[in-house]
């Protein structure tokens, strides 16, 4: 478990959430002790009425939108309320033995010391436990460039294209991954339901900015666009890829990870040529025009 | 009962385990200080203690993220259109007015300068390029190709229309730039040297887009005919771009 101690180490300004979670006004406040003391024996009440009427419960949290980054500026970080962060985080302990689940949650609770109906400061319950972990590991994979120098070369190499980059970041990423292994397809599922797919997007939106912004990948055109739909598409099949990995440290997944990577390249050199040939073409046709006198 | 006997567990929990894991520092920053923090610590003082102004910076809300953010995404898309639409109308009108040659390289390569910059200014703060790129990549062409196609006058007629909308484009955001500084000065702040930098470049764009427009007006752009409709075809068109590009 000494792996999982080290995942959980992440420094407070890497945790920055995609999505806003459960709006925290209200019910940050309310500390379980608290809601215990009033109502020992029958919490249940007392929160079905608050579910009714305080912002925290709101299902319909839109995903926050990243503007404007800047060192002077840093991007606000995240919204959980510190009862919330430290019981999502005893809460991924138990992940690898309960997955995500409502179990983990209140394991989670219990070992940090609050009561089981704490577990309703996540009204989305298990998804809530996923974003967290998609936000944290995803700092986790900033600080590991930041502070470990992931991306530096290896001693006496050339130091590393974007692409190489790119691959040992999505690898790094998804051996954060192999722990909950097991657990993962679970959430793959959870996360593609209805109601939880724009936060789930937003969150694999923001991971692929990371990745591309630390791989250092400056376009700024159209392609940066194209570039970020591929990239989703190569993470999620590589990930659903290593939920049934057994090889050692994912070995199958990282070959898959190459070829994919290889198509992807491929493809875009293909449209780059047909495009290039099509300007020629265009601008040949043209000259040839001009050339016989026509004004155009 | 199966939950009295949970309630009873979790109220005996902090007196039989440790309780907050003391490897989550981000949750007890004032007693864990990893070498992390204070490099963030330094990160975020070194601006201050630059010779000259030790004034706390003046922090932007996320309105006025959203400001920067829009514009610059808008500036960029601007430069893009304006290099295509020279690329465009240069070999018509180098070829029936070769005098004109020097005139449309200068302002072409201060064009291919300002898209540059934006390049670099979106890149490093992480603007996202407008979804409508390569709308905007053909459409510029055709303008620029077919004002050039209509004649020296149609095509500094384009270049009026165009630079008066980008000029004043700029010039609101020089504007707004510039009531955040009074307010961070009524408040005894500063503006942080990325803006104060911006606000150079914005300045020093806007007067060479003037200055193409005062080239324009000089070489006969009140010639065009019919003048009027295609100003203000032009005009509004690059209004309603601006605006479709400041939302996506």
């Amino acid at each position: 478990m000494t792996r999982s101690q080290s995942l959980l180490t992440l420094s407070r300004r890497y945790l920055t959430t995609a999505a806003r979670p459960t709006t925290t006004t209200a019910a940050a406040g309310t500390a379980p002790s608290k809601l215990a003391s009033h109502f020992p024996t029958h919490p249940q009440p007392r929160l079905q009425h608050l579910r009714h009427h305080c912002p925290y419960t709101s299902r319909t949290t839109r995903p926050t939108i990243r503007t404007y980054h800047s060192a002077h500026h840093p991007a606000p970080l995240h919204e959980y309320s510190n009862s919330q962060t430290t019981i999502l985080s005893a809460s991924l302990r138990h992940v690898p033995t309960h997955g995500f689940s409502r179990d983990a949650l209140t394991l989670g609770a219990r070992d940090a010391g609050f009561l089981d109906v704490s577990v309703q400061l996540f009204p989305r319950g298990e998804f809530d436990l996923i974003l967290f972990w998609l936000a944290s590991r995803r700092g986790l994979l900033r600080s590991r460039v930041e502070n470990d120098a992931l991306l530096q070369a290896q001693d006496g190499g050339a130091p590393l294209s974007v692409d190489e980059k790119i691959k040992v970041l999505i690898m790094e990423r998804l051996r954060m991954n192999e722990e909950v292994r097991d657990k993962w397809q679970d959430a793959l599922a959870v996360m593609s339901l209805g109601e939880n797919v724009p936060l789930s997007l937003s969150e694999l939106h923001s991971l692929l900015d990371d990745i591309l912004t630390l791989a250092g990948d400056v376009s700024v055109d159209a392609s940066w666009y194209s570039k970020r739909f591929a990239l989703a598409a190569v993470y999620t099949s590589s990930e659903f890829v290593m939920t049934r990995d057994s090889s050692a440290n994912l070995r199958d997944t990282e070959e898959f990870l190459t070829r994919r990577l290889a198509d992807s390249k491929a493809i875009g050199e293909k449209i780059t040529g047909v495009r290039q040939c099509l300007g020629f073409m265009g601008s040949t046709a043209v000259g040839l025009g001009r050339s016989w006198g026509l004004k155009i | 009962m199966n939950s009295l006997t949970l309630l009873r567990a979790g109220l005996r929990a902090p007196s039989l385990r440790p309780t907050v894991p003391a490897v989550l520092d981000f949750l007890a920053p004032s007693t864990l200080q990893t070498r992390r923090q204070y490099n963030s610590t330094a990160i975020r003082q070194s601006p201050a203690s630059t010779p000259g102004s030790s004034k706390p910076k003046y922090v932007l809300n996320a309105e006025q993220k959203e400001y920067l953010d829009r514009a610059l995404r808008v500036n960029q898309a601007g430069e893009l259109a304006a290099t295509l639409i020279y690329e465009a109308q240069n070999p018509q009108v180098v070829r029936s007015h070769p005098h004109l040659r020097p005139l449309m390289k200068h302002m072409y390569d201060q064009e291919v300068g300002h898209f540059k910059t934006f390049n670099q200014l979106n890149a490093k703060h992480r603007v996202r390029p407008t979804a409508m790129y390569p709308v905007w990549e053909v459409a510029a062409t055709f303008l620029g190709w077919s004002t050039g196609a209509m004649g020296r006058e149609a095509a500094m007629a384009c270049t009026e229309a165009v630079e008066t909308e980008i000029g004043s484009h700029y010039n609101d955001q020089v504007r707004e730039i510039l009531s955040w500084k009074a307010e961070a000065e009524s408040r005894g702040e500063v503006l942080d040297e990325e803006l104060e930098d911006m606000l150079v470049t914005f300045r020093r764009i806007r007067d060479e887009e003037l200055e193409h427009l005062d080239h324009a007006v000089a070489n006969d752009s009140k010639e065009a005919r019919p003048y009027d409709p295609l100003v203000n075809v032009i005009r509004y068109g690059c209004k309603a771009a601006i605006k479709i590009t400041e939302r996506i």
